[in-house]
């Protein structure tokens, strides 16, 4: 099966000469299609700008990012706003809804950006809004929503367009933990049922326990990759402490 | 230290808010204009000839001056209060790195300053160079040579300028920068809330929205059927229907918005995007959108006003005659000279002063009272024209008629053959009458085009009348050609009759005015201004009342036209320019300011894969509503407005002119047109720059 991203020796350096940072600092992986990744690491690892090249909101400053067999750097104007808005849909920490639009309107954006007929998409916002249990908030604004609620409109809106590959940074970032968990049910079930591709950034052990695949990344590199096998999602959940308390503050880095 | 932060600081305000900085510069030329019109060419020069009205026209300058200053102040509070709110942040970190109130109060006051100084050193220099050339550009057109253009400085025109502008900044700044500095740090530093104002049932708005323009109408029509200028009272009520009415419909006017998103289901990019913020901008100002509306309607009705009576007093008198020498008012009785010598007095006396070969034509216009009998009442006897007029549909100018033709019965006669060298200058076809027959003289300024038309209906039957009891018939059209040059004599109702009749008539006791036309050459060569100057100078040297004579020329009656154009464009301008740039200016920084404050939005778009050219789009969509809903508010107001204006302040003449008053709304919907998109085109250029900046992505961790 061909990789739907396939990243390589990737680096992303911040700053001039004398005080340069190294947020990237040579990485590579492989996405495949239905898969459920999880990208963790503390503070500062490299993760969100690792989130944010793929996004291309930045530029790496070498190596390449070939998503469905298109080198991100050959994309520039309308096509990059074409790759944004439909190869990838992004999930953000703080849910980016705009507060003026109710919450039909929010997740229809992406159609009114990139011309598709709102009356198709109609039918998939049905779907949609059913299967993340929002029908009842789609005329709401945003200001009279829950964190929950807030975070599954914009997940329906990442979704609507059909996108390759669902991009999430920190989506339970700023939810309560019973919040959370439904989001990343949520999430967990359209990866199951709908073979949705997700690429999720997170340094929430919790949410990070309902993928399938977990890279740990530090100083800019991958340090550690976790897979999960047959095991519970509680047994897989103690994993990952495991190498979270090695990888932040354990005796690990200490000694 | 200190003192690079706030140079750093205002340049970084400047930069950011040009489109209020520039207003600022064009408030300082227009103050200096209007304080400084006395220094004016054409000023100096109508001061020496009619000092009473520009003197009055000088007492209103302050009232002026003062006025502009309470709008400018709203300008400047609105502005800076946008400005200081982005920056709370900013001042929230100074405090917390432990600046002192008293500081940082006296820091922003050091910023504001500085951009002042900008603003006078930019603005002071423009406004004396353009003060100027205004100054040459209308003499030239009024051909004032002569006069000599002068350059001037008026110092307390500048010192009035900064002093004002100053005190109005300081003011406005007091408020806010004191308003920032007393709050706590939490509440400076917390991000600003987008939503603060909450939503109410939308039956409120709807009902506002309805409301409003009930109130509009109400108001449209009591200023329409002229109602509004019957009482100060009723005045007072269409005024404040007018400016409720237009407060509420833009509060109401969400209620309109959400329907437009509701109805419309095309597939523009972003329209429903573009809607909720037009929404949320009308939302959140929707007073100060009313009261720039208001603005715009009164810059409106000014440039009405203005051309209106700018319009009606160049077309006053037409320019025939040059000079008219009389018999000067304060002779002595005894000491009259004889009707027959005035005429030959007057050419020697033009010929003893060289001043013979000025004039190309000389004569004179006799007419005098009727002193055949004794009588002083119904000498003149027209029951049948009267009657004729009294069975014509009932109509204001028809009383007024009557009311004129009431007052005829001891009429002034004027001498044909004089009346014809008129005709003959104006280049209309002469008079012919037979000894029977009377043409009716009436004066301009006592009737109108209405009243003649009536009347040249009768008077084409050949209408029956008597005078001094002897049959005549009336005949030909009303004569309105002015007998003088500007005001000796005005005559509101008279009869031209044949020379031999009027001698008759008279007696031999007449008046003699004789009128000279000047010498084409001599106009070519210096100009209509400088030969009048020229030969007023002459005439001046001469003791005129020892000979019993006076003199007038068209240059009283020119300066009292230009007088009244001047004083109508200057003013109206001024105030129409004030009040589009602060309307303008607070529409457009409203704007560009929530723009910022939403500019997480845009990045969001961006994300969910905006292009640039999409969002200025959007943007730019947004702007041409914002602005534009104002502005159709205060269209539509404006074309009830103007014409309650024109016939409450305007003569009858102008009333009846209906094709010029379509020109001139032209005039001015193309003006409102030319200055809008000028505004419109400023702010969609630094929209478009602010959403560059967003394009850029930020490192947020």
């Amino acid at each position: 099966m061909e990789p739907i991203l396939n990243i390589e020796n990737l680096t992303k350096v911040y700053g001039n000469v004398p005080n340069q940072t190294r947020a990237l600092n040579g990485i590579t992986f492989q996405v495949m299609p239905g898969e459920f990744l999880g990208i963790m690491g503390s503070s500062g690892s490299g993760k969100s700008t690792l989130l944010n090249c793929i996004a291309t909101v930045i530029q790496p400053s070498s190596g390449s990012i070939v998503m469905g067999g298109k080198d991100l750097a050959s994309l520039n104007g309308k096509s990059l706003a074409n790759y944004r808005g439909k190869n990838i849909g992004y999930l953000f920490q703080n849910f980016e809804l705009l507060d003026n639009l109710t919450g039909s309107e929010n997740i229809l954006l992406p159609t009114s950006l990139h011309n598709v007929s709102e009356k198709e998409s109609r039918l998939r916002l049905k779907q949609l809004a059913e299967y993340l249990e929002i029908t009842d908030v789609l005329n709401k604004f945003p200001m009279q929503m829950s964190g929950g609620q807030r975070q599954r409109v914009a997940t329906a809106r990442a979704l609507i367009l059909h996108p390759k590959m669902i991009l999430a940074d920190e989506p339970t970032g700023a939810l309560d933990s019973k919040n959370a968990k439904n989001v990343m049910e949520k999430l967990s079930g359209l990866n199951r049922d709908d073979q949705a591709t997700i690429l999720m950034v997170t340094h929430d052990s919790n949410a990070a326990s309902f993928c399938k695949r977990i890279l740990f990344i530090q100083d800019g590199i991958i340090f550690h990759e976790l897979r999960r096998g047959d095991e519970s999602q509680r047994e897989f959940y103690e994993r990952i402490l495991k190498v979270m308390a090695q990888l932040g503050g354990g005796s690990y880095n200490v000694l | 230290m200190f003192f690079n932060l706030i140079v750093r600081n205002s340049k970084r305000s400047r930069k950011e808010n040009g489109l209020f900085f520039s207003s600022l510069v064009i408030s300082i030329v227009a103050f200096y204009i209007i304080l400084s019109i006395s220094n004016q060419d054409i000023m100096r020069f109508l001061q020496e000839m009619e000092s009473d009205a520009v003197d009055k026209l000088l007492l209103l300058i302050p009232i002026f001056y003062i006025v502009t200053l309470c709008i400018l102040f709203f300008l400047i509070y609105f502005a800076c209060k946008y400005q200081l709110q982005r920056r709370k942040h900013e001042f929230g970190v100074y405090l917390m790195l432990g600046m002192r109130r008293g500081k940082l109060f006296s820091m922003l006051m050091a910023e504001d300053f500085i951009s002042s100084i900008f603003a006078l050193v930019i603005g002071l220099p423009i406004a004396i160079i353009l003060s100027e050339m205004i100054s040459l550009i209308t003499a030239k057109l009024v051909g004032m040579g002569i006069i000599g253009h002068r350059f001037t400085l008026s110092l307390s025109a500048v010192l009035f300028t900064i002093l004002g502008f100053l005190v109005i900044k300081l003011f406005a700044f007091l408020i806010l920068s004191g308003n920032i500095t007393r709050q706590e740090i939490g509440s400076l530093m917390a991000p600003i809330s987008n939503n603060a104002q909450r939503q109410k049932p939308t039956f409120i708005y709807v009902f506002s929205a309805i409301f409003g323009i009930a109130m509009l109408v109400a108001a449209y029509l009591l200023a329409i059927q002229g109602i509004a200028w019957q009482k100060s009272s009723m005045m007072l009520l269409t005024l404040s229907l007018g400016i409720l009415g237009t407060i509420l419909l833009f509060y109401g006017m969400r209620a309109l918005i959400s329907l437009l998103i509701a109805v419309g289901k095309s597939n523009v990019p972003l329209r429903v995007f573009n809607f909720r913020q037009i929404q949320e901008n009308v939302v959140q100002q929707s007073t100060s959108l009313a009261i720039s509306s208001m603005l715009i309607l009164a810059a409106l009705c000014c440039f009405g006003a203005g051309i209106g009576i700018a319009n009606t007093s160049s077309k006053l008198n037409a320019h025939i005659l040059d000079y008219t020498f009389a018999v000067s008012t304060n002779i002595v009785l005894d000491k009259e000279p004889e009707p027959e010598l005035v005429f030959p007095s007057v050419q020697s006396l033009l010929k003893e002063n060289g001043l013979e070969d000025q004039f190309a034509k000389l004569f004179q216009i006799r007419e005098g009272r009727i002193n055949t009998t004794e009588k002083t009442d119904e000498v003149f006897v027209l029951d049948s024209v009267i009657d004729e007029i009294s069975r014509l549909p009932q109509s204001k100018d028809r009383d007024v008629l009557l009311n004129n033709l009431g007052y005829a019965g001891f009429p002034h006669v004027i001498c044909l053959s004089d009346y014809n060298n008129l005709l003959e200058l104006a280049g209309e076809p002469t008079l012919e009458l037979a000894s029977d027959e009377a043409a009716i003289y009436r004066d301009s300024s006592s009737t109108n085009e209405v009243r003649n038309a009536m009347l040249n209906e009768i008077l084409a039957k050949h209408p029956k009348a008597e005078l001094d009891g002897k049959t005549i018939f009336l005949t030909g059209e009303v004569q309105s050609i002015p007998l003088v040059t500007d005001s000796s004599i005005t005559l509101d109702i008279a009869l031209i009759v044949p020379d031999e009749q009027f001698f008759y008539y008279t007696q031999g006791n007449y008046n003699v005015y004789v009128n000279g036309i000047l010498d084409q050459n001599i106009t070519n060569e210096m100009g209509l201004m400088g030969a009048y100057s020229t030969i007023n100078e002459v005439l001046d040297m001469i003791d005129l009342d020892a000979l019993g004579l006076e003199y007038e020329s068209y240059l009283q009656s020119m300066g009292r036209q230009l007088f009244y154009m001047v004083a109508a464009s200057y003013i109206t301008s001024y105030l129409a320019i004030i009040f589009l740039v602060v309307s303008n200016t607070i529409i457009g920084v409203q704007f560009l300011m929530n723009q910022q404050r939403t500019g997480r939005r845009y990045q969001t778009l961006v994300r969910l894969g905006a292009t640039y050219h999409a969002l200025c789009g959007s943007a730019r969509k947004q702007i041409t509503w914002f602005m534009g809903l104002p502005v159709i508010v205060a269209a539509i107001s404006s074309l009830f407005g103007v014409k309650s204006l024109f016939a409450g302040i305007l003569s009858s003449e102008v009333k009846n002119a209906q094709g010029e008053m379509l020109v001139i709304a032209a005039i001015i919907i193309l003006i409102l047109c030319v200055v809008e998109c000028i505004y419109m085109t400023v702010i969609k250029r630094s929209s478009d720059r602010y959403l560059l900046t967003l394009m850029q992505p930020q490192r947020e961790e």
